[in-house]
């Protein structure tokens, strides 16, 4: 089991944040592009669900899985964005993205008065912070290289 | 998560009064540097808006309330929870306008006003702006646009402060660069 | 237990055939008195609710009906417009239906090569390499099972978030496919089906899988 990578938006669609861990393949656009393509791509995604869904949607998107990785979505009532790539194995990760933004994002973010809020995390602290969590999971485990 | 534990007994309690006063200094040197109470009502309602943008996150963070589809709901969560969390107060909620837009928040004490008697002549002064910036930021940023004013202030006189929430319109999602 | 739909789309983008099993929407008709307590707005040309819940009416279902008469798109069948009609205090107390609308025809077509697109898209942009588009995703609603064969067509089923054995279904609808549309001589390729012989077969496996899933559970 693994983590591939993780992305933050904010509810404009800015990328906040990225960092990768056992990401094997890029989609070979640059990394703005990727941005775009990822946020675009979950727009849809939600729009998609509430038009098809047959009840009344709640949360909405939860997951998708195709033969080789599994992303992941969680959005605050704030339209905080957080998507997370893991292989197939690892089960419901709600409560590691929720983690993520009350503990990690409003945390080191929202609290630090500095940051300007939807610009990109340039905290060195949160980056470390992110970084040894994601390392900590119990579903973290780098394949040998 | 681990989080709540943590909540619970976090020491680094900051006084009332200290916040208090530092309130009041910060409205007073206010009034000094415009000598306008238009303009520092502005001021404030722009603080408190710059505060109500990450407080709202803060509070998602702690409350795990989920999203209220209903005014009635959202006027429930700000005076029973979100006043509580951040003020220690309950205000009541009342004066529903008949289509269910339009709500006040009755404030009995209010903590920013602790010690403050207002100097002549500052009759159009909203010593407590802050607050409604504070909403509007908050609940701009859970797509919500909000207008908020006070309409009633003890400091001047009035038996009760009152401050109403207007609802204007459901903000939507941003729409991704290049599509729409 | 149910399936609700299947959609299966053509290598293209193009739905060529399309099934609402179970679909039983929600509706709610409640009599309101002036001023309305629900903020409406016009999207994808009808009246949807956007803002205010009470007694099942939710954020998302749309005006079906006024005072019995039905809507279509922004007017009522009478060519009333909905949201003017809704305006005027002299038409209260006044009766409204709401609900999730069905989809029509143009919309489906339209989720079709949206799904399309979408199921390119997560290919583009996997971790991993060789991974194949999205075949699962799950809402707290529904999860929708996509297969791609090796030709191209894609086989989408959604179902109640607990419905079990829908592989097998979709490896079932793929045999229906190809003996009751691809065999049909008179069935060109790429085009909608409109076989009733696949129907048929279509609804039975259907059936067949919503029993299986649910014996398991």
């Amino acid at each position: 089991m693994t983590v591939y990578d993780f992305y933050l938006f904010d509810r404009n669609g800015n990328c906040l944040y990225y960092a990768e861990w056992n990401r094997r393949k890029q989609p070979g656009i640059s990394k703005d592009e990727e941005f775009k393509l990822m946020y675009g791509m979950i727009f849809s995604i939600k729009s998609f669900i509430n038009r098809i869904s047959p009840k009344d949607v709640q949360d909405g998107f939860l997951n998708f899985r195709t033969s080789k990785y599994k992303l992941h979505f969680y959005e605050t009532p704030s339209g905080l964005k957080l998507v997370m790539n893991t292989d197939l194995n690892v089960g419901n990760v709600r409560d590691v993205l929720q983690h993520v933004f009350s503990s990690l994002y409003v945390e080191h973010v929202v609290k630090n008065p500095l940051t300007e809020l939807g610009e990109t995390i340039t905290s060195e602290l949160f980056r470390s912070k992110m970084d040894e969590y994601v390392r900590g999971l119990p579903f973290f485990a780098p394949k040998a290289s | 998560m681990s989080r709540q534990a943590a909540r619970t007994g976090d020491p680094r309690k900051v006084n009332g009064e200290l916040f208090t006063l530092t309130y009041g200094a910060l409205v007073a040197q206010l009034m000094k540097d415009y000598e306008n109470d238009d303009e520092v009502n502005k001021q404030l309602e722009k603080m408190g808006y710059n505060i109500g943008v990450r407080i709202i996150e803060d509070f998602l963070a702690r409350a795990n309330s989920g999203r209220c589809n209903d005014f009635r709901d959202v006027a429930d969560v700000i005076s029973k929870v979100a006043f509580k969390m951040y003020l220690g107060i309950t205000p009541v909620v009342s004066n529903w306008s008949p289509a269910g837009d339009e709500f006040s928040l009755l404030l009995e004490n209010n903590p920013l006003t602790d010690f403050v008697e207002l100097p002549e002549g500052h009759d159009s002064l909203n010593y407590s702006n802050i607050l409604c910036g504070v909403l509007k930021g908050a609940l701009e940023m859970i797509q919500m646009d909000v207008d908020v004013k006070f309409v009633q202030d003890h400091l001047k006189g009035d038996n009760i402060t009152e401050v109403r929430l207007k609802f204007i319109k459901r903000l939507e999602d941003a729409v991704p660069v290049g599509e729409d | 237990m149910a399936i609700y739909s299947v959609y299966i789309i053509n290598k293209a983008g193009g739905l060529i055939y399309q099934h609402d099993h179970n679909a039983s929407r929600p509706e709610v008709e409640k009599t309101f008195s002036y001023p309305l307590e629900l903020v409406l707005k016009i999207f994808d040309d009808k009246i949807v609710v956007a803002f205010g819940e009470r007694d099942g009416i939710k954020v998302g279902h749309s005006v079906l009906a006024v005072n019995g008469v039905a809507s279509e798109g922004r007017f009522l069948k009478d060519g009333r417009d909905i949201l003017e009609t809704l305006a005027m205090e002299e038409n209260y107390p006044i009766s409204i239906k709401f609900g999730r609308p069905k989809l029509t025809t143009n919309e489906k077509i339209m989720l079709a090569s949206m799904f399309h697109s979408l199921f390119a898209i997560g290919c583009q942009l996997s971790p991993e390499p060789r991974s194949s588009g999205i075949e699962m995703l799950e809402t707290d609603t529904f999860k929708l099972h996509c297969d791609q064969t090796m030709t191209g067509i894609k086989f989408v089923v959604i179902t109640d978030p607990r419905q079990m054995a829908v592989d097998g279904l979709l490896k079932k609808l793929y045999e229906v496919y190809s003996d009751f549309a691809l065999k049909n001589p008179f069935y060109s390729l790429d085009m909608p089906i409109r076989c009733e012989l696949f129907d048929e077969n279509l609804k039975i496996a259907i059936e067949q899988a919503e029993r299986m899933g649910s014996a398991g559970v």
